[in-house]
């Protein structure tokens, strides 16, 4: 019997969310199809892939990361250089240095960060906080009334603090909204159920299902993924239709892979290419089980998932 | 040193004590009773007792706000003694006590129980007494015609036409004087044991009554009934908490506390000495009947408390494989037990089908006639956890969830059982928030019951002061303590105020999540969707007052017409009943207990996501709910 292509088509799409303004936004979501299943149809907007850097500058980088960024020494010269990465489609402020138990930095000064931050690029920008959701809160409100108009999004609104957030974020100041659960479909859901509640419009939503590196529990990651997108496509769940958008690079450098030196474990080869690897499986899975987009930050690493998107989309 | 121990509307208790001797165990050591659900781990707030004068050791816990710390509120299980004091035991501490009441069945009951025992009879029981009295008339002995008693009895027994007849010791030793002050003429109280009788009894003609009594042992409270088997007369009625409650409020906690050094005694002399023995002589004296009387009893519990009840070490049901000693016990007797009622009395133990679905739910079923039709029916027990039976004659399957004593008031704040003092209904004002509610026993409010809770969750979801992750809302009537947690505030009594927290209302979606859920894994495994089931059936201490529309309305039942709602009183009391009246009831229930198949929602695999689905105002998924409206939606 010959095979018989069954295209899977849906009635329903996942949520469009341009961040960003003018010739350089940059348009998320849109799928009509399971991820990159370009064969079965549209799939919208392929997914982009944001450079991630810290306020806290190139501590304990490696020397990929330090040759890249020479030169610039603060978070703004570093964000200019960042968004020339070829590969870049947004830049990620991470706001590391805000975290009260650690370098506990000011809101005033952080929003001068991200202001000389948005300041010194022309593609659209991303703020990650300290998560602490107290400081958080208070950071997102103010950094997001210094950057009115430019579209930002805010990574993220958790169950616990969604409210303030929300308000400020996608309220006060029309930004954008990052709604973080820890891989449970059902706490995605109840999130973003709070915040339309709140006032908060669906299409202003993207959500941060939770990640892992690859090999640390990504089974559950994967299937918190399938199972949102087949409620949003299957079931036209619109509570679920959201993009998502995935940090891959602060989940994929913290693992033992990534992190033991070469000298402890000289059969695992360059400690360098053990990151980097890390960042591509865990961003590739990423993709595959449907992140919209996801944020990265070593060059190697930017270029593949970029080269990997192109031959896939 | 010396502590007095004043009760609220009792007496006052003055005890020698001991530096650094706990209260709430000096307490308990001197006969004064205080409810402890959480076995005095400081967790639940319940045991708390008010310094008169002079002082006690412990720190403050999170239980006691500021303001009544300064008041000299303390938790007697965080309290040691450390010079001499005068304590107050205020009546809710000790409301577990208070529980022991005599009462006609209310109309509402009555019409459910009858109605049950009628559905029973329609279905095929026979309602043959398995007890019953008859009078015998013999020839007066003289030295021509010396047989003894006991075979002159058999000879007027055979005339009767019983064949085969054996008597308890009892009734030997009453024989011969009953026969030589009444010209050897009796009324014997008989039992059938298959073809055979056996004598339980002589009495003076007509003077004999076959009485039986059913109980109903739950964890949290023990009903009872008395009745003239022969007659199927309920002749009392009476309720009180089951005083196992002060080593534990749950089953789990009960048999950790049986585990102690001469723990298993102590919980089943809690139950039986303390709650069944009392119950029994208060009911014999109501009905104006003796104790001896009482030549049947039924039981029906769930698997721990029969274990418990019995004697019968229950360690192994908290631990996996979960395996209980036994689940259909036959032959017991009211001597084995320590029952004070006929010491022959044959002891009808209800089966249990796993070890967390037990007898009380097997003799829900026979009660329910759920075994008889082939309509589909829901049957719920909000008891101290939630049992849940779905099926009818064809199939049942059966599954216990951990909702947790939340449905009686448990791990709730305000909470309490639906006695008098607790607030069972309550309505909300959207505009002003003002809550307007009933009291049961119309006194000063001292708590709320299940079914005041559920109203109270539903009514401030309804009135947007909850939010659908059951966070309060700031505004009128609602106050937030020291660490920020926020309470609604539904009245303020010289006991202090009564309110509702984050804290409680987290814990009571947590036990609708465990309901519904376990319905929704129920139908799923069978392939069936809500819309399958005919009829729902609530029983339990929740009480007849439950608003089904609200219970909806907050996602604990599912969506369906509420016509199909009915409540249905405590079932495992009616179940326990029936066996009491008839044996084909009997051998029924044995019946039913086997053809339940047990669902184990722990090893299924999709239940706690379900469970996380349902941890909301009424779901996460709103499309499970269409009758329900949101916030400020559907308010009347």
């Amino acid at each position: 019997m010959p095979f018989k292509r069954t295209p899977q088509k849906f009635n329903a799409a996942i949520n469009a969310m341009t961040l960003g303004t003018g010739d350089n936004a940059v348009t998320i979501g849109g799928a009509s199809v399971l991820p990159l299943y370009s064969f079965d149809g549209d799939i919208g907007n392929a997914p982009k892939i944001g450079v991630e850097i810290s306020d806290l500058g190139l501590e304990g980088e490696c020397v990929g990361m330090t040759e890249f960024y020479a030169g610039a020494s603060t978070p703004a010269e570093m964000a200019a250089k960042a968004e020339k990465m070829p590969g870049a489609d947004f830049v990620c402020l991470r706001l590391e240095g805000a975290d009260p138990n650690g370098h506990n930095r000011s809101v005033e000064e952080c929003v001068e960060i991200a202001k000389a931050v948005a300041g010194a690029i022309s593609l659209p920008l991303v703020i990650e906080g300290c998560k602490n959701n107290e400081k958080d809160a208070e950071l997102f409100e103010k950094i997001a009334a210094a950057l009115e108009g430019k579209n930002v999004l805010f990574l993220s609104a958790k169950e616990e603090n969604h409210k303030s957030v929300g308000a400020a974020v996608g309220l006060a100041y029309a930004q954008k909204v990052g709604a973080e659960s820890s891989v449970d479909i059902n706490l995605a859901k109840q999130l973003n159920v709070l915040l339309t509640q709140l006032g908060v419009k669906a299409e202003n939503i993207a959500m941060n299902l939770g990640s892992a590196a690859a090999g640390y529990g990504f089974e559950y990651v994967a299937s918190t993924m399938d199972r949102v997108k087949a409620a949003a496509l299957g079931q036209n769940d619109a509570m679920l239709q959201m993009p998502v958008i995935t940090p891959v690079a602060s989940e994929a450098w913290s693992v033992k892979e990534a992190m033991v030196d070469e000298a402890d474990f000289p059969e695992w080869g360059p400690q360098e290419d053990r990151g980097v690897r890390m960042e591509i499986a865990t961003a590739a899975a990423c993709l595959a089980c449907g992140s919209d987009a996801v944020i990265l930050k070593h060059p190697r690493s930017v270029a593949t998932i970029s080269a990997m998107v192109a031959a896939l989309k | 040193m010396k502590i007095v121990f004043h009760i609220a509307g009792g007496g006052s208790i003055k005890v020698p004590a001991a530096p650094g001797q706990n209260i709430l165990e000096l307490a308990r050591a001197n006969g004064v009773d205080i409810d402890a659900p959480c076995a005095g781990t400081g967790v639940c707030g319940k045991c708390r007792v008010k310094l008169v004068s002079g002082e006690v050791d412990g720190e403050r816990s999170r239980q006691i706000s500021d303001e009544d710390w300064d008041a000299g509120w303390r938790l007697a299980c965080q309290s040691t003694v450390c010079a001499d004091a005068e304590l107050l035991v205020p009546a809710t501490a000790s409301a577990f006590r208070s529980g022991m009441k005599v009462a006609a069945m209310s109309k509402e009951d009555r019409a459910v129980f009858e109605h049950e025992l009628t559905n029973m009879y329609v279905a095929g029981i026979d309602f043959t007494a398995p007890v019953f009295t008859c009078t015998v008339n013999m020839e007066i002995p003289t030295l021509d015609d010396p047989e003894p008693d006991c075979e002159r009895l058999l000879r007027a027994m055979n005339g009767l036409g019983y064949k085969s007849v054996s008597y308890t010791l009892d009734a030997v030793r009453e024989l011969p004087r009953v026969l030589r002050e009444n010209n050897f003429s009796a009324s014997l109280i008989c039992g059938w044991r298959g073809e055979d009788v056996l004598v339980y009894g002589v009495r003076a003609p007509g003077r004999a009554r076959a009485c039986g009594v059913a109980i109903d042992v739950g964890t949290t409270s023990v009903a009872a009934l008395l009745c003239d088997v022969e007659s199927c007369d309920v002749l009392a009625r009476a309720g009180a908490g089951n005083s196992q409650i002060r080593y534990g409020a749950d089953v789990i906690n009960r048999i950790i506390a049986s585990n102690r050094p001469g723990g298993l005694e102590m919980l089943r002399s809690a139950v039986v000495e303390d709650t069944l023995n009392p119950m029994l002589e208060t009911l014999a004296g109501e009905a104006g009947v003796e104790l001896r009387d009482i030549v049947r009893v039924s039981i029906a519990g769930n698997t721990t408390m029969e274990h418990l009840l019995l004697g019968v070490d229950s360690d192994p049901i908290r631990t996996e494989p979960y395996v209980p000693a036994f689940f259909d016990l036959k032959g017991l007797t009211a001597s084995q037990i320590g029952l004070k009622v006929n010491g022959s009395a044959e002891v009808a133990i209800a089966p249990n089908v796993g070890s967390y679905v037990g007898g009380d739910i097997s003799a829900g079923v026979l009660a329910t006639t759920l075994w008889a039709g082939s309509d589909f029916r829901l049957f719920v027990d909000l008891g101290t956890n939630g049992e849940l039976v779905l099926g009818n004659s064809e199939l049942m399957m059966c599954c216990a969830c951990s909702a947790g004593p939340a449905f009686e008031g448990g791990e709730i704040s305000c909470g309490m059982r639906a006695t008098d003092g607790a607030i069972e209904e309550v309505r909300i004002n959207n505009e002003t928030r003002e809550p307007s509610f009933r009291v049961i026993g119309g006194v000063e409010p001292m708590g709320v019951c299940g079914s005041g809770i559920i109203d109270l969750i539903a009514e401030l979801f309804r009135a947007g002061v909850l939010s659908a992750n059951g966070r309060l809302r700031d505004g009128a009537r609602v106050r937030r303590d020291e660490h920020g947690t926020a309470r609604y505030v539904i009245a303020e009594t010289e006991n202090g105020e009564i309110s509702i927290s984050d804290v409680d209302i987290d814990n009571f979606i947590r036990a609708k999540a465990a309901i519904y859920s376990a319905i929704d894994t129920m139908l799923e495994s069978l392939g069936m969707d809500p819309s399958i089931i005919d009829r729902v059936e609530v029983a339990g201490g929740i009480g007849s007052g439950i608003n089904m529309d609200n219970a909806i309305a907050i996602g604990m039942f599912p969506d369906i017409e509420r016509r199909k709602y009915g409540y249905v009183g405590n079932t495992s009391l009616t179940g326990a009943c029936a066996v009491l009246l008839s044996r084909e009831a009997e051998a029924k229930l044995a019946e039913v207990g086997r053809s339940m198949t047990y669902l184990e929602l722990s090893t299924y695999p999709g239940y706690m996501d379900k469970f996380v689905a349902a941890c909301f105002l009424p779901h996460t998924d709103a499309s499970l709910f269409p009758s329900v409206g949101g916030e400020n939606n559907g308010v009347s």
